[in-house]
């Protein structure tokens, strides 16, 4: 009886607590309308309301703050939007352990000014953290360019609480900040875009927030000469938290001009910055540095805020985004063959990278027109993978990606990861056809 | 699985030797019995055959072999482990890693090493010292353990408190899975597409499959060194010093603390410098940049002179901190002045926890008639209570593993752990019901099943074999491990 599921689901959570019909619009994901959202308030509630759509054999996609749904491949099915955004509790705050306990649904910026209160932090910096929940960014595996130094999600989740397909909570790690008991389950959920579970709860190491925080912007003439200074940074003795390699185009985008650049974070007690920043000054002289200037306050925050921005859909100009995985060395040449490819194309590109960790953001703009949309993604992916490295295309229209895959084509390991999948959702019920492999 | 004919062991001694060479193949009693135990001599396991691999192709063909006969295998390192991991069952095929122990290759420029599971910790750190690089997982054991040992148990060691354990070093690994496919899993690029395939492995104490090469990080070695010395009257004392320092928003690279039985063992045996009349040292390593580290070496200095500190001092010169370290990585060594025997608990707390919960483990030794000594990574709540005991008193040893088992039960209490870095093993397999639930254990075991379905790669390890919760009493039982037949103690 189609009618039942949303009655259950208000016993369930409250009539207040669940959308259907047009109300769903919000919640569509790559163009397919749920059947109803539902928002729980409790973890509790999370496990009736999976365990409900279990035995109905509905397709449940968790919804944090919506920030990444267009990630991954079109969804195979849909059924109920399960949206976390009531779970919003920061649950236990130690400082004294560094360690934090929250609420899947809570927004990170929230988090992070909580715990600024206190002097720490959580060494993070994902996109659209105004919105990004905990959870979505623990799913997606979302980071920034303090990655760095401070690693990404996988280096400071230490526990996880998951709802799984059979609506049972799982609990991964602890709350402790060092700990082998069992196999590292965090880990297996951390990126896996909720295909194997639903987040609910986390436990994080904090780092005490530094006295001194700068930006430093060094531009130079051609991007070649950026990437020599990233490993002249990389080979000495400095320390960035975040050393961000940028083309021309970015840098426009950016409002701060030039044809490249590295933008560097440094961050700790005055004189380690100071040092820091003369020792730069010193190293990139002869190698062809336009200027180097210091960003602090607003401009500062502003500039890595834009930062993040520019690998996100929603300028009318970007037509796809494609996120490379390379080794650090290769970054900047692949750069600049992906931007001259996007040109015969008759497209632009805006080019940054996690030079340090061989991360490429790149983002394609200009025609609209799936065809050379669709071409430059493939040229960009054979690019990547005569390098042995890894392209996913991280944004792009459903007209695109019906032409181009998201995911590489996996290799042997796709049947570890089904056997995974199959033991842990054996029904397919959760987040179906997104992930790697049509997982 | 019934025992093996002699018939049967003779022709696949024959079929391994044409694999791997005359030398390449044990199946000697008494050679057998050095790979009997690991670093925990309280298990004990022999297996048929003991094999020594050149290559992933070799292990593939010996993990191919051991599932057509359906002979349970386990992969060993150095055999430094704590807690039961690498022990054959009674009567299967032990896979030693110590013949693939070559670097393969470096690139510094892209700060990545290529090594095999057999090379030891500290010598990938000696291969690329010269270029100012090192390897930073340290276990206290790096001298002999290996890196393929490190990745089963996802080793830590007094560095990790600021640098992370072995984890978060690992970037891919060449895997013989338990059904002997050879596959990648990551690489030499971050953020492999899929599931975390690599995070799963590292930590899976060899249930998982055999790694044949890993591709980790290498670091820049930091460009100054700076180590403190804080000596306490009360063991209290140096527990609040370690809150304090943090609580001053400093990451030190290192804080060890080193209690006052520890200290007079180590003096006994090295003559390192610790005061043989404190209750408690607490020895801290900062690292990193020369500028400010005067500084922060100074709110340190701060820190502990007011939580009561009675001598705070820098280390003069290289010399001096390398005989402190020589003190704290060997003391394990050391207990052997003072007690026959003993034996190594691995807890983690929340580190404001530290005052109670010291308190606890020496009234829980007390209360048992044993002595416990101290020494631990105290910045990161990783406890290692020493159990000082005489196996030859009747009685003794079993007043040991009880004590450990309230040691452990305390530790799940406060919200910590049961093992921060030595794995769960055989040792700890039963106490796994402290800190996880049944849906926790059923997660880990389909996962378990994912990759090794047929349940011949290190069988009987991590997961426990009731499933009722283990009740831990004064009085004695055997252990569960060895009522089953899987171990025997001696």
């Amino acid at each position: 009886m189609p009618s039942a599921l949303p009655d259950q689901l208000r016993r369930i959570v409250g009539a207040p607590h669940v959308l259907t019909g047009v109300e769903c619009s919000p919640y569509v994901v790559e163009g397919r309308t749920p059947e109803a959202v539902v928002f729980p308030g409790s973890q509790e509630e999370v496990a009736a309301a999976v365990t409900l759509a279990a035995e109905q054999g509905l397709p449940v996609t968790p919804w944090g703050g919506g920030t990444k749904m267009w990630v991954g491949a079109p969804p195979s099915r849909i059924g109920l939007v399960l949206a976390t955004k009531r779970l919003d509790r920061i649950l236990e705050h130690e400082p004294g352990d560094l360690t934090v306990t929250v609420e899947a649904g809570l927004t990170f910026d929230r988090l992070q000014a909580e715990l600024g209160q206190r002097g720490q932090w959580l060494s993070l910096d994902p996109p659209a953290s105004d919105r990004a929940t905990i959870g979505g960014i623990l799913a997606s595996d979302a980071s920034g360019p303090r990655r760095h130094l401070y690693g990404t999600a996988r280096d400071l989740v230490i526990g996880l609480t998951v709802i799984g397909a059979d609506g049972r909570a799982v609990r991964g790690g602890g709350k402790v900040v060092k700990n082998v008991a069992g196999y590292d389950l965090p880990k297996l959920y951390i990126g896996s875009f909720g295909t194997l579970g639903i987040v609910v709860e986390a436990t994080f190491r904090l780092r005490p927030r530094a006295d001194v925080d700068r930006l430093v912007v060094a531009r130079f003439d051609r991007l070649a000469d950026a990437g020599q200074g990233a490993r002249a940074v990389l080979g000495s003795d400095l320390i960035p938290s975040a050393l961000e390699l940028a083309d021309g185009e970015a840098l426009r985008r950016l409002g701060l001009g030039g044809a490249a650049a590295l933008l560097l974070g440094l961050d700790g007690i005055a004189p380690q910055v100071d040092w820091q920043v003369d020792e730069l000054e010193r190293l990139l002289k002869s190698r062809g540095v336009v200027d180097q200037r210091v960003l602090d306050g607003d401009a500062r925050e502003e500039t890595w805020r834009a930062l993040g921005a520019l690998g996100r859909p929603g300028a009318d100009t970007v037509a796809a985004v494609m996120r490379w995985a390379l080794l650090p060395m290769q970054t900047a040449e692949l750069m600049e063959a992906g931007a001259a490819a996007a040109r015969r194309h008759g497209m632009g590109a805006a080019m940054t990278a996690h030079a340090g960790v061989g991360i490429v953001t790149a983002v394609l703009s200009g025609s609209a027109d799936p065809g050379p949309v669709s071409a430059t993604l493939e040229e960009w992916r054979s690019l990547v993978t005569a390098a042995r490295g890894h392209a996913m295309v991280s944004w792009a229209p459903l007209a695109v990606k019906e032409r181009v895959a998201v995911w590489d084509a996996p290799g042997p390991t796709l049947r570890l990861m089904r056997s995974i999948k199959e033991r842990l959702d054996p029904r397919g019920i959760l987040n179906p056809g997104r992930f790697v492999g049509g997982i | 699985m019934p025992p093996l004919t002699d018939a049967r062991k003779k022709s696949l001694r024959r079929e391994m030797e044409a694999l791997l060479g005359k030398g390449g193949v044990l199946s000697d009693p008494d050679e057998l019995m050095v790979y009997e135990s690991d670093g925990l001599t309280l298990f004990r396991a022999l297996a048929d055959f003991v094999v020594f691999p050149r290559s992933a192709g070799d292990v593939a063909a010996l993990v191919k072999l051991a599932n057509r006969e359906g002979i349970p295998f386990v992969a060993r390192g150095a055999g430094t482990g704590l807690s039961g991991g690498c022990l054959p069952t009674e009567g299967g095929l032990v896979i030693s890693l110590m013949r693939m122990n070559r670097v393969l290759e470096v690139d510094y420029d892209n700060q990545i090493a290529v090594v095999e599971p057999g090379l030891v910790n500290l010598h990938l750190s000696w291969a690329v010292g010269p270029q100012g690089f090192y390897y930073a997982p340290d276990p206290s054991s790096q001298q002999a353990c290996t890196i393929g040992g490190n990745i089963a148990n996802n080793s830590g060691g007094p560095h990790t408190l600021k640098y992370g354990v072995t984890t978060n070093h690992v970037l891919g690994l060449e895997v013989v899975l338990p059904d002997g496919e050879l596959v990648w899993l990551g690489g030499r690029t971050r953020d492999a597409q899929g599931y975390d395939l690599v995070g799963l492995f590292v930590g899976s104490e060899g249930t998982f499959g055999i790694a044949t090469k890993i591709v980790v990080r290498i670091l820049k070695k930091p460009q100054a060194v700076k180590t403190v010395l804080a000596v306490f009257d009360q063991v209290d004392q140096a527990s609040e010093a370690v809150s304090a320092i943090i609580a001053r928003g400093l990451v030190p690279a290192a804080m060890e603390m080193i209690d006052q039985l520890t200290i007079e063992a180590v003096e006994d045996a090295f003559g390192c410098g610790y005061p043989r009349d404190a209750a408690a040292a607490l020895l801290i390593e900062l690292d990193g940049l020369a500028a400010g580290m005067a500084a922060q070496a100074e709110r340190v200095v701060q820190a502990c002179r007011d939580c009561g500190a009675r001598d705070v001092r820098e280390a003069r010169d290289e010399a001096e901190r390398a005989l402190l370290w020589k003190g704290r990585k060997s003391a394990f060594g050391a207990y052997g002045r003072v007690s026959p025997a003993y034996m190594v608990m691995d807890g983690v707390i929340p580190r404001t926890k530290l005052p109670y919960v010291l308190g606890r483990v020496n009234a829980i030794a007390a209360a048992h008639g044993l002595r416990v000594g101290n020494v631990f990574h105290a910045g990161d709540g990783n406890l290692h209570p020493n159990i000082l005991y005489d196996p030859r008193k009747p009685g003794e040893e079993a007043r040991v593993v009880a004590a450990g088992g309230e040691i452990l039960k305390v530790c799940a209490e406060v919200g910590g752990s049961i093992s921060g870095e030595h794995g769960i093993g055989l040792e700890k397999a039963d106490y796994m019901p402290f800190i996880f639930s049944e849906a926790d254990l059923a997660c880990m075991q389909r996962v378990k099943d994912a990759f090794n379905p047929a349940g011949l790669c290190n069988p009987g390890k991590i997961f426990p074999t009731n499933k009722a919760c283990v009740e831990v009493g004064p009085a004695y039982r055997p252990h569960p491990i060895e009522e089953k037949g899987l171990a025997q103690r001696f």
